[in-house]
């Protein structure tokens, strides 16, 4: 694990930013997106459908990533988001199925939670190796659902054991006349206000509550663990929980409930995979998505926005490249040699020369690529998520800091 | 960290495979002086709406026809090359003859089993790599049906694009790749043909996502195509759901599409590919009962009627003389449909 290693550096000082910050980096997004569709003719790259695509990739894995996030905050390495997810998709189904769309979330999150008991009862009761009851839970219930949906889905009308009926659909939201009114402004190509129009069209058209519901998740973590007293005492237990306990807090009652709140919301990811992103609970259906989700957690440093930015990251170079994949990505890496030639430029004035040339380096080649192929064949375009999380985190990795105590082993009594 | 999800994604690949040896359900015996057959089902097995579905009512109607007796395993996914190989030793072992191994997984299995037991004929579906003296390949004429349905979605486009949504990018898939592409270009040749697969091997999930089935789609209706034609197994709810919401057309694959999905869906369906595995099992036994078992590569094409078009829900019916004109043709060997891209 080269996490610890990580930890041992001396944190960075965190610059405190306010909103308005966070706001003039969309809008700054926005215009370089633009600027990018305008110079490469990839007309795809801001188009409402792409945005709203991209909002429901996104979000599964943003859950995911919170999941990691509250265990990983109270000090509990959780790999077995997946299969917590694995069990979200099921309870979708089948709850769902049965009972209703609003029972098909509780059911998602109720096995979530499941998941994530045996996760706490694990690490913290029985003090198992956090990664092993992690493994442990990905293998239990992916064999787990297979017999369930087995045992209960097949039969049912379009149902198998591979799958589950049809789950009735959640509301959601559509403005009418705002999406309709702005369809004539996004198709006219007004360099950014068409972009603008295409965000806003994306956000009143077809919007799940789920999906609201999923953001909003991002916004009330982030004031739990940062604002409140219940938060705080959580954190100590993952940076110290030593000292924690010696100042009275309850560190295993913490760490236990964190675990299972973490299960909810990988759940709560399962379920949206399967209510939401499609209409059914499919075996094999959350394809590696905890394990994103728990890397955006990683490049997002712990922290809800930078793992929504991640999480929003993986979402939308995913979707490219599964819309007009070769066009789309084709335009990227433009962005790509720009993005890489500025930061050569940047290394040059920090008088880093090595690490100056080595991305002027990589910024000439890949601009050449782009330069010299139409568009970009279907192997690598399906490779980009990867390709780009592995670039941002490359650049950007010296300065993640872990939870001090995150991983390691805690019995009740160790402050003596 | 990233070593780390490596080491739990791999060790959750290997678990799993030793974990489980595949649950194995006899269905009971026929009349007893027939055949004993063994069925080794791919990842689903019998219930899932797909090919092991098909195969399986192919046996179902031998076992009542011919009154052979059946043993039925299946696949579970993740499993590694040596439970393909127990299991179909484990049939061998106890008298079954001939073995039946459904899906293209189980090539490189079929093909050392069957070396070990030279007295057992061994049958695999949709693979024509496993060779032997003892080894039947029923494979079939992707291509040809999907040449038809092709040729259907050009007949009804209204904005003269289509589309093609692969599961995962093997030469299998892209025989109806292949074969979509000619069928919409020999109706129309200015026509444009978008086409994706959600996956590239060896990751499989493309067949199982239909999260991504659905955004693929998305793009391709976005686009400006009004006809999607899928060949993604369980990723093609997505691909109808998408067409549902754009208010366009899909075009299902394997077995009568219509049939199968939620009701909500059935006005998408403009016809599916049927891929009759049913035929193909019920073929071949027939034959093994009547002492005459076949081997070597056999083609289910057009003319063997191992592949058709569908004609459910009744939105074919207006081009179905052009169709049928079609199928004659590549029956007769006047057309020649491409297997490659």
């Amino acid at each position: 694990m080269s996490a610890p290693a990580v930890a041992r550096t001396p944190a960075p000082r965190v610059r405190r930013r306010s909103p308005y910050t966070y706001l003039a980096v969309v809008v700054g997004l926005l215009v370089a997106v633009s600027l990018l569709e305008v110079v490469t003719g990839a007309d795809d790259l801001t188009s409402s459908g792409t945005i709203s695509a991209t909002l429901v990739a996104t979000v599964p894995i943003a859950l995911a990533a919170l999941g990691g996030l509250w265990s990983e905050r109270a000090g509990i390495v959780n790999i077995g988001l997946e299969g917590m997810m694995i069990l979200g998709t099921y309870g979708a189904g089948f709850f769902g199925y049965h009972y209703g769309a609003w029972a098909g979330v509780l059911g998602a999150i109720l096995l979530g939670m499941v998941g994530g008991l045996i996760h706490a009862v694990a690490t913290v009761i029985f003090d198992v190796d956090h990664i092993v009851s992690g493994v442990a839970i990905n293998i239990i219930a992916l064999g787990a659902t297979q017999y369930l949906a087995s045992r209960t889905f097949v039969g049912l009308p379009g149902g198998g054991s591979t799958q589950s009926p049809t789950i009735p659909s959640l509301p959601s939201l559509t403005i009418a006349p705002v999406s309709d009114g702005l369809q004539g402004l996004e198709q006219r190509n007004v360099f950014v206000i068409s972009e603008v129009a295409a965000v806003v069209r994306a956000l009143t058209t077809n919007l799940s509550a789920l999906t609201v519901i999923g953001l909003l998740l991002v916004l009330v973590t982030y004031l739990v663990l940062w604002k409140t007293t219940f938060g705080l005492r959580l954190r100590s237990c993952g940076e110290s929980p030593v000292t924690a306990e010696s100042l009275g807090v309850a560190v295993l009652r913490y760490k236990f409930v964190a675990v299972l709140i973490s299960g909810a919301m990988a759940g709560l990811a399962g379920g949206f995979l399967a209510m939401v992103a499609s209409s059914n609970y499919r075996d094999g259906q959350t394809g590696g998505r905890g394990y994103i989700g728990l890397a955006a957690m990683i490049f997002g440093n712990w922290r809800p926005g930078g793992m929504l930015a991640g999480s929003g990251l993986f979402g939308y170079t995913q979707t490219l490249g599964l819309r007009s994949g070769r066009d789309s990505v084709h335009a990227l890496l433009l962005a790509v040699a720009v993005l890489a030639l500025a930061v050569a430029v940047l290394q040059l004035r920090r008088r880093h020369v090595r690490a100056a040339i080595g991305f002027a380096v990589a910024g000439v080649v890949v601009g050449a690529v782009y330069f010299a192929i139409d568009e970009v064949a279907d192997d690598f375009t399906r490779m980009t998520p990867y390709v780009i999380t592995l670039l941002v985190l490359g650049l950007f990795s010296q300065r993640l800091r872990m939870p001090a105590a995150d991983g390691e082993s805690y019995r009740k009594g160790s402050a003596g | 960290m990233a070593a780390l999800l490596a080491a739990g994604v791999m060790s959750l690949g290997a678990l799993s495979a030793c974990g489980s040896s595949g649950g194995s359900d006899s269905s009971g015996s026929g009349s007893g002086d027939g055949l004993k057959v063994g069925m080794a089902y791919d990842v689903g097995g019998r219930g899932d709406q797909s090919f092991n579905d098909s195969a399986a009512a192919g046996l179902d109607k031998a076992k009542k026809d011919l009154g052979i007796e059946t043993q039925e395993s299946e696949a579970v996914d993740g499993e590694a090359e040596s439970a393909r190989e127990e299991r179909l030793r484990t049939f061998a072992d106890a008298g079954y003859n001939p073995v039946i191994a459904v899906g293209f997984a189980y090539s490189a299995s079929v093909a050392k089993v069957a070396k070990e037991y030279p007295d057992i004929d061994f049958a695999i579906i949709d693979d024509e790599e496993a060779k032997g003296d003892n080894i039947a390949n029923l494979v079939f004429a992707e291509e040809q049906g999907s040449f038809l349905v092709g040729a259907a979605a050009a007949l009804k486009t209204k904005s003269n694009e289509v589309g093609f949504v692969g599961g995962v990018e093997t030469p299998l898939i892209q025989k109806f790749e292949a074969g979509y592409v000619a069928g919409a270009k020999a109706v129309k040749p200015d026509i444009t043909v978008d086409t994706t697969y959600l996956s590239q091997p060896p990751d499989f999930s493309g067949f199982g996502d239909p999260a991504k089935g659905k955004t693929a789609a998305q793009g391709m209706y976005d686009k400006g195509a009004d006809v999607v034609y899928h060949a993604a197994g369980g990723s093609g709810g997505g691909v109808f759901e998408a067409a549902k919401s754009a208010n366009k057309l899909a075009i299902g694959v394997d077995s009568d599409q219509y049939k199968t999905v939620d009701a909500s869906l059935r006005s998408v369906i403009l016809t599916s590919m049927l891929k009759n595995v049913d035929v193909a099992v019920y073929n071949y036994l027939k034959s093994a009962s009547e002492g005459d078992i076949p081997t070597g590569v056999r083609r289910y094409d057009l003319k063997v009627g191992g592949v058709d078009y569908s004609t459910s829900g009744g939105q074919v019916d207006d081009i179905k003389s052009k169709l049928d004109d079609y199928k004659q043709q590549i029956i007769d060997g006047k057309i020649t449909v491409p297997t490659k891209p």
